[in-house]
């Protein structure tokens, strides 16, 4: 079973076209997708609504910079501070191409940074390039199948 | 000097033998002049405690046989016990033991200091009127430290007859011509013509002293019969500081006889304190010998000086001549004195409205400048454009305003480049807020080249950090000083003057001890100096105005400082907010425009089959509408973090930074024959992730607008000017039309056809921003049709950052 890639995005345009991208990318991952910063905390550290989720940290987390109650600096902060969650790779996925929010995201050990451009091939390419990268990373088993799509 | 001369001249190989004369004790010589006899008594008892050795020509007893006896027992009984009365009487009372204490330094004039000053007890016969030798006296008194001090001066010759109404008719005259007078040179000269009628004397001057203590004779007097010294100069040696001093102390001394041999007091020392009697308020005070042998060589042979004091301080003399020996009976002399101070008071008054005048002229200059200042803010163009102010201020011929901004020349000035070199070494040399020379070429010999346009100069430093000044110059001024006699010889033959003259100082008391070889010059006539590399002197009141001003300029600049330290909190917070804003532009903006290109892209992937054909075109117009304002987004905030990021300078090679960026650009322009033309470029201190900007749009533009040339020709090139280097790249495009040359510039600024020339029109923007930022400029020129040049300088300083 391959490890699920963790989708943090607010804005429920952005969700469907990072999914759609995903989707484009044939990733054998499960996405679990969740809407904002304490919600990703949650999943991360299996609490709250995630209290009973299986154990086992995601193959990759897709962090939105801009999120609600928590910030994505402040997701990337907890989860690097984390000894088990630590080696998860986490990339940025930005509007943002503000320099302080690169450098203090590579500070606080972002694995990859993706300022989501405004063509969308560009984007597709960009979320292609990553899911496969890490995908490859997490060497699925061969025979895997096309993941449908959850929310 | 004339009259002053009681030490001997001073030379600069003399130096210390002239100290020694300063340090001659003259008020206490031991002795005195022949022409009267000198009594100490005892205060409380009267009994006599000194004697002049010549006691005797007033009776028959020796000045031995006086001690500790009454007057009366050494003078005739009457006049003995007229004396008594008189001194009860008019001698003021007995000094408190710190006044009596007080040497001659804390004393001050007679009026000032009422305890010392000689009061006139009457004229006397002695030894009595029927003895065939019998004289007249005239007795004075006054006291000293533990003395009474009682002097008979003998008194002959034309001018004893006058009256006192004689003498009150003479003041009142002076008063009245004095009240007439309007300037000092017509008030010397009355002076003179009064002392001389109401004296006699064959020459009356008046003697002034400069700050260091040389005199110039103002105002002159004469008979003729002595030579005139009208203009002429004296050293200050000629009168050395302690003569000076007793001249401050005492306003009267009188030597009727230059050719006298003196008479020593016995005992030296007053029995009463045991030391040396001070003579500093005796009428019959004994002079140096020096002082003696100066005037015998000046062929004069008598000599009376009153003080002008003002203000508690020796302004100068009015000093008096005789060929022959004269004497002048007190009364005469206070007349003398009671002109003195009517000359003083009138001198003062016409000085002060002078200096009034003149304080008025400054003062209304100073607040026009200054209200030029306030008015433009900036200190040097405002006080430039008001040179007839800024000249006055300080009465000089020339000005020039140095600051870090520009050089401003006002009237007559040495050249820029000069008054930089000059404006440098003050920086590094002098300290001081306000600098002042007469004489720089002496302090600062390069600026011998131009001491005809600032040999005299004042500098007001308005800056500690660089060199920023304002600074006033004077022309020098040769001038011609003359001499009473050369004052760089004053020790003119020591033997012949040592056989002639020294044999009556011979048995002098210990005290005395002038050096052997030290003499006074033996010529007077005219000699002639040349003063050059000089400049006339400042006044105090027009340094106070530099002052004034400077202390204005400081208090404005340091105003326009804080103004700009607050202009530069405010534009830290606009940049924060701009950050703000540009960040919420980047994140609000660019993600509708990323949501209407993908939900656009996805529905043509998903439904393009279903779309009519104008329905697909539709549908690829909004795509490529979006992606194009994502971009216009994306340019701008790029253009704004040019201006934002911190300048990181450091050596750049242009010719490298050129050779990539043509890279590059012919990578994308393959197929082209474009023909490049660059020079060997120099290397320069900038911001290279800047440069590259600012290098990549000029070329980029250079190679996109000739693309319609079969043969495009390129070309990078540079000069050196004064203060800047000056880079271009030319083009044989397309051009354009000089009237939008300005707008070139601009921010999505375009001056072509989407169809012809693609692009956001923020390259120039960039362009701009980058070359600012490193403190040069930006221009172009160009024709339709026919190529255009850009221009962009850097300045040859690292440059500042800007903000």
């Amino acid at each position: 079973m391959l490890k699920p890639i963790l989708l943090v995005e607010d804005n429920p345009k952005d969700l469907e076209l990072t999914l759609l991208a995903l989707e484009k990318s044939n990733l054998a991952n499960d996405v679990i997708t969740v809407r904002d910063g304490a919600e990703a905390l949650d999943y991360l550290f299996r609490r709250g609504n995630y209290r009973d989720r299986p154990d086992g940290n995601p193959a990759v987390v897709l962090l939105d910079l801009k999120l609600p109650k928590v910030d994505g600096i402040e997701v990337l902060e907890q989860l690097k501070a984390d000894s088990r969650l630590r080696p998860v790779p986490v990339v940025m996925l930005t509007t943002s191409r503000e320099e302080q929010d690169l450098v203090r995201s590579y500070a606080l050990g972002v694995n990859a940074y993706v300022v989501k451009p405004v063509a969308f091939q560009e984007f597709i390419e960009a979320i292609q390039d990553l899911g496969i990268f890490w995908a490859v990373l997490n060497e699925p088993p061969p025979g895997s199948y096309k993941p449908e799509r959850k929310r | 000097m004339l009259n002053g001369r009681e030490a001997s001249g001073k030379g600069a190989e003399f130096e210390s033998d002239w100290k020694d004369c300063e340090r001659e004790p003259i008020h206490r010589p031991g002795s005195i002049q022949p022409h009267g006899v000198l009594l100490t008594l005892e205060p409380s008892s009267g009994r006599i405690l000194q004697a002049s050795e010549n006691l005797d020509q007033l009776g028959s007893i020796s000045a031995t046989a006086a001690l500790g006896r009454p007057l009366s027992e050494v003078l005739a009984a009457e006049v003995a016990e007229t004396l008594q009365a008189e001194l009860a009487a008019k001698l003021p009372a007995e000094p408190t033991p710190s006044s009596a204490q007080a040497g001659p330094a804390n004393a001050n004039r007679g009026a000032a200091n009422p305890q010392r000053r000689p009061v006139f007890l009457g004229t006397f016969t002695l030894p009595s009127a029927e003895a065939p030798a019998a004289g007249s006296y005239q007795a004075i008194a006054h006291r000293t430290a533990g003395a009474v001090v009682l002097e008979f001066e003998s008194i002959t010759g034309e001018s004893s007859g006058r009256s006192a109404v004689d003498l009150q008719t003479l003041v009142d005259a002076f008063i009245l011509e004095v009240e007439a007078v309007n300037t000092v040179d017509a008030l010397s000269r009355v002076a003179c013509d009064t002392i001389r009628r109401m004296t006699g004397f064959d020459r009356v001057l008046i003697y002034r002293f400069d700050e260091d203590g040389n005199g110039t004779v103002v105002g002159e007097a004469g008979s003729g019969r002595l030579p005139s010294y009208l203009d002429h100069r004296f050293p200050a040696s000629d009168i050395p500081a302690q003569a000076r001093e007793l001249y401050r102390i005492n306003p009267l001394r009188i030597i009727p006889d230059a050719q006298y041999r003196p008479v020593p007091v016995f005992p030296a020392e007053n029995p009463a304190t045991g030391k040396p009697l001070d003579m500093s308020f005796s009428t019959l005070r004994s002079v140096s010998p020096v002082h003696v042998e100066y005037m015998r060589n000046m062929e004069t042979a008598a000599s009376m000086s009153v003080s002008v004091l003002r203000g508690g301080e020796l302004w100068g003399l009015i000093s008096c001549h005789h060929q022959e020996p004269r004497t002048v009976p007190f009364p005469l002399r206070q007349a003398c004195d009671l002109c003195a101070r009517v000359f003083a008071l009138r001198l003062s008054s016409l000085e002060h409205v002078d200096e009034y005048a003149h304080r008025i002229r400054v003062r209304s200059a100073f607040s026009r400048l200054l209200n030029e200042m306030t008015d433009r803010g900036d200190f040097a163009p405002a006080l430039a454009a008001n040179r007839r102010d800024l000249l006055a201020l300080t009465g000089s011929q020339g000005a020039a305003l140095l600051t870090a901004e520009g050089c401003y020349l006002v009237g007559e000035t040495p050249a820029e480049d000069q008054v930089r070199e000059l404006a440098q070494w003050l920086y590094t040399s002098v300290d001081e807020d306000l600098f002042v020379t007469d004489r720089l070429p002496s302090l600062f010999p390069p600026s011998d080249a131009y001491k005809d346009s600032a040999c005299g100069v004042i500098a007001a430093a308005i800056s500690k950090i660089h060199a920023s000044y304002v600074l006033w110059f004077r022309p020098e001024v040769i001038r011609t000083i003359r001499w009473g006699g050369d004052p760089r010889k004053p020790h003119a033959d020591a033997e012949r003057a040592g056989e002639s003259g020294e044999s009556g100082e011979s048995g002098e008391s210990g005290d005395r001890r002038v050096p052997a070889r030290l003499h006074p010059r033996r010529s007077f006539a005219t000699w002639r100096e040349t003063v050059r590399d000089r400049a006339p002197g400042w006044t105090a009141s027009e340094l106070e105005g530099a002052a004034e001003l400077r202390n204005a300029i400081v208090g404005t600049v340091l105003r326009k400082a804080e103004e700009l330290a607050a202009l530069n909190a405010e534009l830290l917070h606009s940049n924060k907010e701009l950050e703000a804003f540009s960040y919420s532009v980047s994140h609000d903006l660019r993600a509708p425009l990323r949501h209407i290109v993908g939900y656009a892209e996805m529905l043509r992937d998903d439904s393009a089959d279903v779309l009519s054909e104008r329905g697909r075109r539709c549908l690829e117009t909004i795509i490529e509408s979006s992606q194009y304002a994502g971009r216009l987004v994306d340019k701008l905030l790029n253009y704004s973090r040019l201006g934002r990021s911190q300048l990181q300078c450091g050596e750049v090679d242009l010719n490298q930074l050129v050779a990539e960026v043509r890279q590059e650009l012919m990578r994308e322009a393959e197929g082209r024959e474009i023909v490049w033309e660059v020079a060997e470029l120099p290397r320069v201190s900038a911001d290279l992730m800047l440069l590259r900007v600012a290098v990549q749009n000029l070329l980029s533009n250079a190679v996109k607008y000739t693309r319609e040339r079969p043969l495009a020709r390129i070309e990078v090139g540079y000069r050196e000017c004064p203060s800047e280097l000056e880079f271009w790249v030319k083009d044989n495009g397309v051009g354009f039309d000089m009237a939008y040359a300005d707008k070139l510039f601009g921010v999505f600024q375009r001056l072509h056809r989407w169809e012809d020339y693609e692009g956001t029109g923020i390259g120039l923007a960039n362009v701009r921003r980058v070359i600012e930022r490193h403190g040069g400029r930006t221009w172009a020129e160009g024709q339709e049709e026919q190529g255009a040049s850009f221009y962009f300088s850097l300045p040859k300083a690292a440059p500042t950052p800007a903000p």
